[in-house]
């Protein structure tokens, strides 16, 4: 119903390889989560699946059926973009109907459609506005609801929360979450942004300067990465890495979580003096800047009370340690 | 009382003083040539006197058959001038535009360049040239014509009564084309690339997409080059002069309202010039300008939508 496979895909602009070749496999019903920095490939990938960009070389099968040069429209997907991309002359009604009279569906199933999409959105009291008279949530819930409404064997999501204040970004990807499990359909998202990425997905797929650098499910991604890149990109804070000739490992460099680090006053593996606190409530964010380890950051659950300058001594969980090798490989 | 209690604000002379160059500038060159052209309408010169006569010579412009019909004529040919730029320069130009907007299309600045070009040309270049390609006997379209095997549709189209003017409206069009064309060219590269983008993933392409997404979002500045052709050409003048003389031949078939004016208020030939009916001339053209500016203005710009992307 909505399987891809993507074999070798590459995409060059010009002299600049953006893409040095993917290879990718979604399962009908999956919500994958490409992530990654800015210019990473993964806004270039979407559109190479959506028939946007041509690919240098490679293959694109939507259902098994090879699409590398099947205009966007006729291969069944529907994209939401990040600057939502509304018609701006047409009322919401009919930003979300024109694809489908002009593919000449009839005008019944047509509002049957507009009626379910907009109650699955909340979308009911729009219907008559035109896009400059909705807020942005509003206006990506219309650019959501224009896709719902083509039945596409794959949505398409470019980056559709980044625009989005933070409140609204928490209640939108919420109702992407529930629009997923209520339509079962294929979703493919892009994101730069970790807590998305881990919120939404499936599966994630993490790009590196055009490369997949590793392909999980948000836990996976977490407790075992593949590589430097990947720990330090999941999680925040981010990631500590240490140099391993600092601590005497035979390691290029030691990660451990700032999660997964304990202080106590009086003893523990690394001696330190508190940089800077932050405190969040629920959370405590430590800055130590260590005698044997540099500066690290130490997430502690619920209040702790340091003041900067004083001394800590912080502990890493040697089970949730990781060991990366001179490549930036995790070390088994 | 706490109004009392709050200093007076000094009046501020800076604002004055910064609007009056403007404001002297303006007067002087419009407002007081404009007074005094409608001041003159209403007079008459009698016996080497000017006195008043009220609406006077309206009533002759639009009576007596001496002015009369060579006014009808004018305002009739000038009608006609003026649906030709509508249906012919602002369709192509959208056209041009909409062609040279596509990403496919190599050489598109030579494109671009080459058609705006004629209408940076002076107008007595443009006549004149003209003049001599149309020419039956010197001239090259009767040859290019030749070329093509279609020599048996030459006419001396300025010649002839039931042409001239549609060939002049013609000239006048490849002239100004350039306008429309960029204007509508600039419009449709304010369109975001996304709401194309999404038009593509919804099916609506080719020219279905250019009815239904780009032409809506470009109305407003086919609004503005509708009003920028009606009073450019209510206001022609310069090429009918140059092609076809103040006589706007053959046989005033080519008269419009501005060659009208020239030789009512200059006189030309054996006609003796009359400058107040040559102002009530230009108070007739200037209130048919005003006229449909008012209706572009009040009934089709306030429906115009303009989209912030």
């Amino acid at each position: 119903m909505g399987s891809l496979k993507i074999e070798n895909v590459k995409k060059a602009f010009g002299p600049v390889e953006v893409l040095k070749g993917i290879d990718l496999e979604v399962t009908d019903g999956e919500f994958v989560v490409f992530v990654g920095p800015s210019g990473c490939g993964k806004s270039t990938l979407l559109r190479v699946i959506a028939g946007l960009e041509d690919s240098t070389s490679g293959r694109v099968l939507i259902d098994g059926e090879d699409v590398s040069v099947t205009p966007p429209a006729k291969r069944g997907i529907a994209m939401v973009f990040q600057t939502y991309a509304l018609y701006p002359h047409l009322t919401v009604k009919n930003n979300m109907g024109l694809g489908l009279k002009q593919a000449g569906t009839p005008a019944a199933e047509i509002d049957r459609r507009i009626g379910i999409a907009s109650s699955m959105l909340s979308l009911e009291p729009y219907l008559e506005r035109r896009p400059a008279e909705l807020s942005g949530g509003q206006r990506q819930r219309v650019a959501i609801g224009r896709a719902v409404v083509r039945e596409p064997k794959l949505f398409l999501f470019d980056e559709p929360l980044s625009n989005l204040d933070a409140a609204l970004r928490v209640n939108t990807r919420l109702e992407i979450a529930q629009l997923h499990r209520r339509l079962k359909a294929t979703m493919i998202y892009v994101t730069h942004d970790q807590v998305e990425a881990m919120t939404l997905a499936d599966k994630i797929v993490v790009l590196n300067a055009g490369k997949i650098e590793q392909i999980g499910g948000p836990m996976e991604l977490y407790n075992s990465p593949a590589n430097e890149f990947v720990a330090g990109f999941i999680g925040s804070p981010k990631m500590n890495f240490i140099d391993g000739a600092r601590l005497g490992e035979t390691a290029k460099t030691i990660g451990v979580r700032p999660e997964h680090l304990t202080v106590d006053p009086k003893s523990g593996a690394w001696k330190g003096t508190v940089v800077h606190a932050e405190h969040l409530g629920a959370d405590t964010n430590l800055y130590l800047d260590c005698e044997k380890a540099g500066l690290i950051t130490v997430r502690i659950f619920g209040v702790y009370d340091a003041e900067p300058g004083a001394t800590l001594y912080a502990t890493p969980d040697p089970a949730k340690t990781y060991r990366f090798g001179a490549d930036g490989k995790v070390l088994k | 009382m706490a109004a009392d209690i709050r200093p007076k604000r000094p009046f501020r002379w800076h604002i004055a003083i910064f609007l009056a160059p403007a404001v002297l500038v303006y007067t002087a060159i419009m407002i007081l040539p404009l007074a005094g052209t409608l001041q003159l309408s209403l007079f008459r010169n009698i016996d080497q006197h000017q006195v008043f006569v009220g609406l006077g010579n309206f009533r002759t412009l639009f009576g007596d058959p001496n002015w009369s019909v060579n006014f009808w004529n004018a305002l009739r040919n000038n009608v006609w001038f003026f649906i030709i730029h509508m249906l012919v320069q602002n369709p192509i130009g959208v056209l041009l535009a909409a062609l040279l907007s596509s990403p496919k299309l190599r050489f598109s600045a030579f494109y671009r360049t080459a058609i705006f070009v004629p209408t940076i040309l002076s107008f007595v270049i443009v006549g004149f040239a003209w003049k001599l390609i149309l020419s039956p006997l010197w001239g090259v379209a009767p040859h290019l014509l030749d070329f093509v095997g279609l020599k048996s549709l030459f006419t001396p189209w300025l010649g002839k009564e039931q042409y001239a003017l549609t060939a002049l409206s013609l000239v006048s069009v490849w002239q100004f084309i350039g306008i429309p064309m960029m204007l509508i060219y600039a419009a449709l590269l304010s369109i975001p690339d996304e709401v194309i983008e999404a038009a593509e993933c919804d099916g609506i392409t080719g020219m279905s997409q250019f009815w239904k997404i780009k032409l809506p979002l470009i109305l407003p500045s086919i609004g503005i080059i509708s009003i920028l052709t009606f009073v450019g050409n209510f206001n022609a003048f310069d090429l009918i002069y140059t092609a076809q003389g103040a006589l706007a031949g053959p046989n005033y078939s080519t008269d419009i309202l501005g060659t009208f004016l020239y030789r009512a208020f200059f006189g030309f030939q054996l006609q003796v010039g009359d400058p107040n009916m040559g102002a009530t001339i230009a108070t007739i053209m200037f209130l048919i300008i005003l006229g449909g500016v008012c209706v572009y203005l009040f009934l089709i710009q306030t429906r115009l939508r303009r989209y912030q992307f």
